[in-house]
């Protein structure tokens, strides 16, 4: 069977759902301390996850003080080795501080999550946004492969969430784009509510040039099942909703379970 | 040691410590230590003779809630309420619940202030040994249009950021509450506070030392964020009027960050406990800190302790005695172990989870010992601080209040033109009768992943606490200002009776309730006949309002009193019952929302419509007039009315359910059809006020159009239109475009009191 590793720092406070929806996506899921370095080494997993929180309370910057965290060394060597790793919300903070995501020069910090930037409020939003994944991603990341075309509905919580690069990196970082925020038929989103936080090129999802790491803003886990889905939501996924039978609303994955299935075929494929 | 003190003495110490206390219960105090008390003994004696902690108003009068139901594991009197929720794998589930009020310290700073309500009530349920699942607010503001609206709007804003702040980084969902303004609370605003949790019935954590420490040698650990003077005398604040901007350093300093590593750090002590099989004693620090914590755990387990100040953490140095064992610093727990497995404990505080790298000085440290004399004794530099017969700490007091009825004579308007067209817009874009939405949307309502309905999308949210299990869990708070300060005893019955209907509405079965009752200064008389109307207005609805069958009640399983709400020219807030309703629903699948379903669906009416508008958003908002009848309570038609929604849902029949009550069966249809995009509601109903803006409590369901073919409907239920394929709402010669008017209704209360447009 297939292993992830979710790695607690001080202040997570997504890991067990996290580790929930990857048990139930059939991946033999622990959950780690900042601290257990030695047996996050011998587990030898086959993908990490950083789960959503507020690691060290933001200090500083959300994500900058994990990100020099000493089990943050062995993530590098992994990522580096080509292994699976994804970022969820403040795990995602986490990598663009560690240098892994956009990832051009591994280890050096290429590009930043700031504070959400919308038209007459500030501070934390939650809601949910529309992703649309890009060719790129779908043809190369562990975490996106099994996505489709077509938009989903997934939520989001943060207050710092706006990618943000240097102006000369603009067009390098088109090939590292992920998922982007869209409308509801997967049309360009038009600025604020469908780009919730300003981010540049609507980008709501980053790769590393391999494809292997990912940070994601928006929280996946949180949609695994039909259920968890609003009631009201515009588009198709609405219509699913409110028609599905008990059956269905049990049974039926929701939109944010497809980036776990997309790493259970990922590693039933890459370890036979 | 001193000789006993006269009177003005007493006095004297009284004012040098700016106690609380009268100068007959310093008597008392000073009889029972026979010297001049120290001033730790004054301090922790003002603490726990206040009424935040002592309740000496309110106790005879609480004693008369039902408190008693088949379900109950505990009732009030411990930091929580537990009862019995439901069975998974063999393993019994609780429920456990609190609820609390943070006003003065979210008047004087909003931010600070709405925090620490948070952090102080999700403590109260993680010291049962449960994991806190879900918080709810409960918020009531001044006008933020009014004559002192600039502060309001600004309190609004930190309050909201503090619960933002606090909550979303604790990791536990925000699960709705609800928000009302009312001029009566300009000076003084409400934030009422609940959370809840379950844990499994054999690992629910007592608040006292247990039995076994008679036997063999108990040791008080203290851990968390070291002890510094914030918070000192803020049960003392909490217990009087509000007086300008005096009490600010009584505010204490919240931490969520330290709070999240400390619940899962808690988390694996109690495992390690629990699988050594050790008996314990766990509490968390609030009100008196130190000195209540130690004093409690050790009184309720009828032993003594010694308690040495020089042992616990600090981060200022050469603090008085009385600071650091009174002082209400946050983030901080009391543990009673036995000495064999102090290392254990110690070691996953401070080791494994690292507290002391963490924050400077944060850890957990042995500061007490158990013992068979029942003393209370604290030392500190080698001085006794504290040296008194431990039962008296605890055994508190009780005041007998007068008081005096309060004639409100029933003014209705002379006249009462009705043009639903115009008078639906004009409330739906209030500051009443607008969406919450922005308030929502800066709260994390799904963390955990175990939310399935959230705010807004039904009438009350709903989770599924319990992994592996289809149970869902629903939960409710309400209290209507207008209706309290007409009608108290009515402002307490229909607390409870819209959340229950709000519970009702998604399916779930009520269970249990907690009150939080925020009234005035209970020594003036009418304030106390105020507080004792709504007490038997919330036991009427509670006695009327049981579903454990036979003549069991609805129960109230935890609680808060909170006086002294007003301001310093000594008026008082309308009387203020809030009442939360927790509710279960076997299936969560059944649950059901607000969101219409199908273009040709019926839309029932379920309760009579009345005459009777006094407190209602259209006397308020479209006639300016704030008087007349208040809505009747009747007990068993709600129960009747309750039996027969839940029956419907659980049979499958009803498609979206949405409780009436402000603005009547107009503002819940309008409600409806704003949640459901593209759908909408034509009634076969005329302009007329009772009709379409009548509070009279009922519900509105969406069923299929053959439903009503195979049944006979009860005397109380009526066929009022069906669901159209526009975003309206209309009826005979009325009709609202909601599409045009929904981004005000949505936007209306940030563009107020965040971008303050047009104030």
């Amino acid at each position: 069977m297939s292993t992830a590793a979710v790695i607690r720092f001080p202040g997570s406070n997504c890991e067990f759902e996290t580790a929930r929806v990857l048990r139930k996506s059939g991946i033999d899921t622990r959950i780690y301390n900042w601290n257990e370095i030695e047996k996050l080494s011998d587990s030898r997993a086959d993908a990490y996850i950083l789960p959503g929180g507020f690691s060290f309370q933001d200090r500083i910057r959300a994500g900058v003080v994990a990100a020099g965290e000493s089990i943050m060394d062995l993530i590098f060597q992994e990522a580096v080795n080509g292994k699976p790793i994804l970022g969820i919300c403040n795990g995602a903070q986490v990598l663009v501080e560690s240098g892994l995501v956009p990832g051009w020069k591994p280890g050096a910090i290429q590009g930043a999550l700031a504070s959400n930037l919308s038209p007459g409020r500030s501070g934390y939003l939650s809601d949910w946004v529309y992703l649309k994944s890009t060719d790129e991603a779908r043809e190369k990341s562990p975490w996106l492969c099994a996505l489709g075309q077509e938009a989903i509905p997934v939520p989001i919580a943060h207050a710092e969430g706006r990618f943000v690069f240097r102006e000369d990196d603009l067009d390098k970082v088109k090939s590292n784009i992920g998922l982007v925020y869209c409308g509801v038929n997967g049309e360009a989103a038009e600025g604020w509510p469908e780009n919730p936080n300003g981010s540049i090129l609507d980008i709501a999802a980053l790769m590393n040039p391999e494809g292997n790491v990912l940070a994601i803003m928006p929280h996946p886990e949180r949609c695994f099942h039909l259920w968890q889905v609003p009631p009201g939501i515009k588009g198709p996924w609405g219509e699913l909703r409110r028609n599905a039978s008990l059956k269905d609303l049990e049974e039926k994955p929701g939109p944010g379970a497809v980036v776990f299935k997309s790493l259970a075929k990922y590693l039933g494929e890459n370890n036979g | 040691m001193s000789k006993r003190p006269d009177r003005e003495e007493l006095k004297k110490e009284i004012s040098k410590r700016g106690l609380a206390m009268t100068a007959d219960e310093a008597d008392k105090l000073a009889g029972y230590v026979d010297r001049l008390p120290t001033p730790l003994e004054f301090h922790l004696f003002d603490t726990m003779w206040s009424e935040h902690c002592s309740y000496k108003s309110s106790k005879s009068v609480l004693k008369t809630l039902p408190t008693d139901s088949p379900g109950v594991v505990i009732g009030p009197g411990e930091d929580a309420g537990v009862v019995s929720f439901c069975h998974q794998d063999g393993k019994e589930w609780d429920l456990v619940v609190a609820h609390e009020s943070h006003n003065h310290p979210s008047q004087v700073l909003p931010v600070e202030g709405a925090a620490t309500g948070i952090g102080g009530i999700v403590r109260d349920v993680y010291c049962m040994g449960a994991r806190v699942t879900g918080s709810m607010d409960l918020l009531r503001f001044g006008d933020p249009q009014g004559k002192k609206g600039e502060t309001t709007r600004g309190i609004v804003r930190g309050v909201v950021e503090g619960i933002w702040k606090y909550g979303n980084a604790l990791g536990v969902p925000n699960m709705g509450g609800d928000t009302e303004f009312h001029p009566g609370y300009d000076d003084n605003c409400l934030v009422n506070v609940v959370a809840f949790g379950v844990v499994p019935h054999d690992r629910i954590v007592h608040s006292f030392v247990p039995e076994q420490a008679h036997k063999e040698p108990y040791v008080l650990i203290l851990t968390g964020k070291p002890t510094d003077s914030t918070g000192f005398g803020g049960a003392t604040f909490a217990s009087a009027d509000l007086d300008g901007e005096l009490g600010m350093g009584s505010v204490q300093v919240a931490d969520p960050f330290l709070k999240r590593v400390l619940s899962e750090a808690n988390q694996a002590v109690l495992d390690m406990l629990f699988e050594k099989e050790v008996e314990f004693g766990f509490k968390d620090l609030g009100a008196g800190g130190i000195a209540c914590v130690t004093s409690e755990l050790a009184a309720h387990g009828g032993l003594g302790i010694d308690v040495d100040l020089d042992a616990v953490p600090v981060s200022v140095k050469n603090l008085p005695p009385e600071v650091i064992a009174c002082s209400e610093t946050q983030e901080r727990y009391g543990l009673a172990v036995p000495a064999t497995v102090i290392d254990d404990v110690l070691n996953i505080y401070n080791e494994k989870f690292e507290l002391p790298r963490l924050f400077p000085n944060c850890r957990a440290a042995v500061i007490g010992k158990f013992t068979s004399k029942p003393m209370y004794n604290v030392v500190c530099r080698g001085e006794n601080a504290a040296e008194t017969p431990i039962n008296y700490i605890t055994e508190g007091v009780v005041y007998e209040r007068e008081e005096l009825p309060i004639e409100n004579e029933i003014v209705e308007p002379d006249s009462r033109p009705c043009n639903p067209s115009v008078d639906l817009v004009k409330i739906l874009t209030s500051v009443s009768g607008c969406s919450r939405e922005h308030i929502w949307s800066y709260y994390d309502s799904e963390v955990q992943g175990v939310t399935r309905l959230r705010p807004g999308e039904a009438d009350s949210c709903v989770s599924v606490p319990i992994e592996g299990s289809r149970v869902g869990l629903a939960v409710s708070g309400d209290g209507n200002p207008w209706y309290g300060e007409l009608d108290p005893f009515l402002g307490g019955a229909h607390a409870v009776g819209e959340a229950v209907r709000n519970v009702v509405a998604t399916g779930a079965t009520p269970i249990c309730a907690t009150d939080c009752l925020n009234f005035g200064n209970p020594e003036d008389p009418k304030a106390f006949w105020q507080f004792k109307q709504a007490v038997a207005g919330i036991s009427e609805g509670c006695n009327t309002l049981g579903f454990s069958g036979g003549d069991f009640p609805l129960p109230i399983v935890s609680g808060n009193v909170s006086f002294y709400n007003q301001s310093i020219g000594g008026k008082a807030i309308p009387p203020s019952p809030i009442v939360a309703v927790f509710g279960k629903i076997h299936d969560h699948r059944k649950a059901t929302d607000i969101v219409l379903r199908k273009e040709g669906n019926l839309i029932l009416l379920i309760g009579t419509r009345k005459d009777e508008l006094g407190g209602s958003i259209f006397y308020r908002t479209c006639l300016n007039h704030h008087g007349g009848t208040v809505p009747v309570f009747k007990g068993a038609l709600e129960k009747k009315m309750a039996d027969w929604v839940l029956s419907t849902i659980h049979d499958g029949k009803a498609f979206s359910v949405h409780d009436i009550s402000i603005g009547g069966l107009a503002v819940a249809g309008a409600e409806m059809a704003l949640a459901s995009g593209k759908l909408g509601i034509e009634f076969s109903l005329d302009s007329n006020p009772v009709t379409l803006f009548s509070e009279t409590p009922g519900y509105l369901m969406e069923v299929d159009g053959r439903f009503i073919e195979d049944i006979t409907l009860p005397e109380f239920v009526s066929v009022a239109g069906k669901v159209c394929n526009k975003s309206s709402v209309s009826g005979n010669g009325w009709f609202v475009n909601l599409e045009a008017l929904r981004k005000e209704w949505s936007d209306k209360l940030a563009s107020i009191v965040w971008r303050e447009e047009g104030v």
